[in-house]
């Protein structure tokens, strides 16, 4: 689905306030590659026994490690940009130079800024650190960014962002110097 | 040996009920002899809905192990159902040691005596805990339950995305229940001087929660106690001082304080009676540096409707703080120390 409209329909009020735009081609495209990474990981997912709403943390722990091992398999000669496309990237940085600028923004970039984790190498398929907490994504920002499958989320490392699968607790892709938070 | 008529004194008074033996309490009161006095001064009425309220509690070291002694020597006099828990459930890793050391462990003598954790997830945890069985997530990372006439709402504040906001409102307005509770990690109204409010999540959550009649917000991730002044109405209290402590970080003097602490570690107990919230803040000891009454919104709303029927006009809109501050409470004193 279109993320604009994905947006209006997920938000109403959203709706009312803006027009309808259809997304760039390179959004679009970025679309078209998150999906098809959700696909995979839904896929994959399908071979391991799903923990359910009652699990012991043995099982939880065992599969998000199983899942992010075939994720790693299946996706071995992944590299950075393959999902966040430079295209898209461009894209994305626009909506968060917009979302970041003025009085208004301001309050969100603090908001990014103060929940930042310690910065720390980012790369593709790598779990994100355990002891690294996550930002915050500031909810007008998310409303502006294109809508992520289920469970694939946007965070920002220092000026990076990444989009984290929580299932498996992995780095899916990173986009460098996206934003500058000082 | 005691004197003859300093016996009959002490046998008096244990009939009167003024020195009740702690033992006639809980069974689980009986375990913690040689742990913190606790003295629990809620009305503990007939049917009351009665919890506790603690964040940021996962560390699994000492300082929140001795504080779920206090919790366990406050369930033996006030026997709560359960537990919200405001987020920062487990920090760092998370194997199933870490479970144990961090979360099972320490409330073991709870979890044995039946009381269910409801967790919110914290900037810390791992949206996987929503599959854990002991955090009653129902495999969801924000989710709903009701307990009596009581509805409570769990939010995933550190990502709070379009698709969860809609959930939200529309299980705000489909709320029939007399109370509504919601619980999430970040405070939308704090007076921390690491963190503040989260300016950002106020602006889309506080208009839900004006317009669906939320009645108090529990937050944490500000590792200190503060019970914030009335705002449009809401009662809002950050309880995240369940293991870890920000020492000396409330801000003195700020406008939004009604009560804190910020010198230990601490957790709260409430009771829902009626139109009535009761809560009482207690510390690792087993002092209590806050207590208190609140009203339910309606309730405040149609006293205030007759008195504006009975008063003569007033000269405009007050502020938020000043208009709605209904608290009846004592030992509220800011920023104290234990």
């Amino acid at each position: 689905m279109p993320f604009f409209l994905g947006v209006c329909l997920a938000f109403p009020s959203f709706a009312e306030k803006q027009p309808a735009q259809k997304p760039s081609p390179a959004v679009q495209d970025f679309l078209k590659r998150v999906e098809r990474y959700a696909d995979l990981r839904n896929s994959l997912e399908k071979k391991l026994q799903e923990p359910g709403d009652k699990a012991e943390p043995e099982e939880i722990r065992a599969h998000q490690l199983a899942l992010a091992e075939l994720i790693r398999g299946a996706r071995s000669e992944a590299k950075e940009g393959d999902v966040l496309c430079p295209e898209a990237v461009k894209e994305l940085k626009q909506v968060l130079k917009s979302e970041f600028q003025g009085a208004g923004g301001k309050t969100a970039k603090a908001t990014v800024k103060e929940s930042a984790p310690a910065p720390f190498e980012c790369k593709v398929n790598q779990a994100y650190p355990a002891n690294a907490p996550v930002s915050t994504v500031p909810p007008d920002v998310l409303l502006k960014l294109p809508q992520l499958p289920e469970d694939i989320e946007y965070r920002f490392v220092g000026s990076n962002l990444i989009l984290r699968d929580v299932r498996a607790n992995i780095v899916v892709d990173c986009a460098r110097e996206i934003t500058s938070l000082s | 040996m005691l004197k003859p008529r300093m016996g009959s004194l002490l046998l008096s008074l244990l009939l009167s009920g003024i020195l009740a033996p702690e033992w006639s309490t809980s069974a689980l009161a009986t375990q913690s002899t040689g742990g913190p006095k606790v003295d629990v001064t809620l009305p503990q009425k007939s049917g009351s809905v009665r919890f506790m309220v603690v964040g940021d509690t996962g560390t699994g070291g000492s300082a929140q192990r001795k504080l779920a002694e206090t919790m366990v020597a406050a369930y033996g006099k006030f026997p709560f159902e359960f537990v919200l828990m405001v987020g920062d459930n487990l920090y760092g890793s998370e194997r199933p040691k870490d479970y144990q050391e961090k979360f099972e462990e320490p409330y073991k003598p709870l979890l044995d005596a039946g009381v269910k954790f409801y967790a919110a997830l914290g900037n810390h945890d791992e949206p996987q805990q929503r599959h854990y069985e002991r955090f009653n997530m129902k495999g969801e990372r924000y989710y709903s339950f009701k307990i009596k006439d009581v509805k409570f709402f769990a939010l995933d504040s550190t990502y709070m995305s379009p698709e969860q906001l809609k959930w939200i409102e529309e299980e705000l307005k489909g709320s029939n229940e007399d109370w509504k509770i919601c619980f999430f990690h970040h405070p939308i109204y704090s007076s921390g001087g690491r963190h503040g409010s989260d300016v950002e999540l106020r602006k889309v959550l506080e208009p839900l929660f004006v317009q669906y009649g939320v009645d108090a917000v529990f937050a944490g991730h500000e590792h200190f106690y503060e019970r914030l002044k009335p705002q449009k109405q809401i009662y809002y209290f950050t309880s995240g001082a369940g293991g870890k402590l920000r020492k000396g970080d409330l801000t003195r003097g700020s406008p939004l304080t009604a009560a804190g602490f910020d010198q230990g570690q601490s957790f709260m107990l409430i009771e829902i009676t009626g139109d009535e919230m009761h809560f009482q803040t207690l510390t690792t000891s087993g002092a209590t540096v806050d207590k208190g009454t609140a009203v339910r919104r309606e309730k405040l709303r149609s006293q205030q409707n007759l008195a504006t029927e009975a008063a003569p006009p007033s000269k405009g809109p007050a502020d938020s703080t000043s208009r709605s501050d209904k608290t009846k409470s004592s030992n509220g004193s800011t920023a104290g120390s234990e």
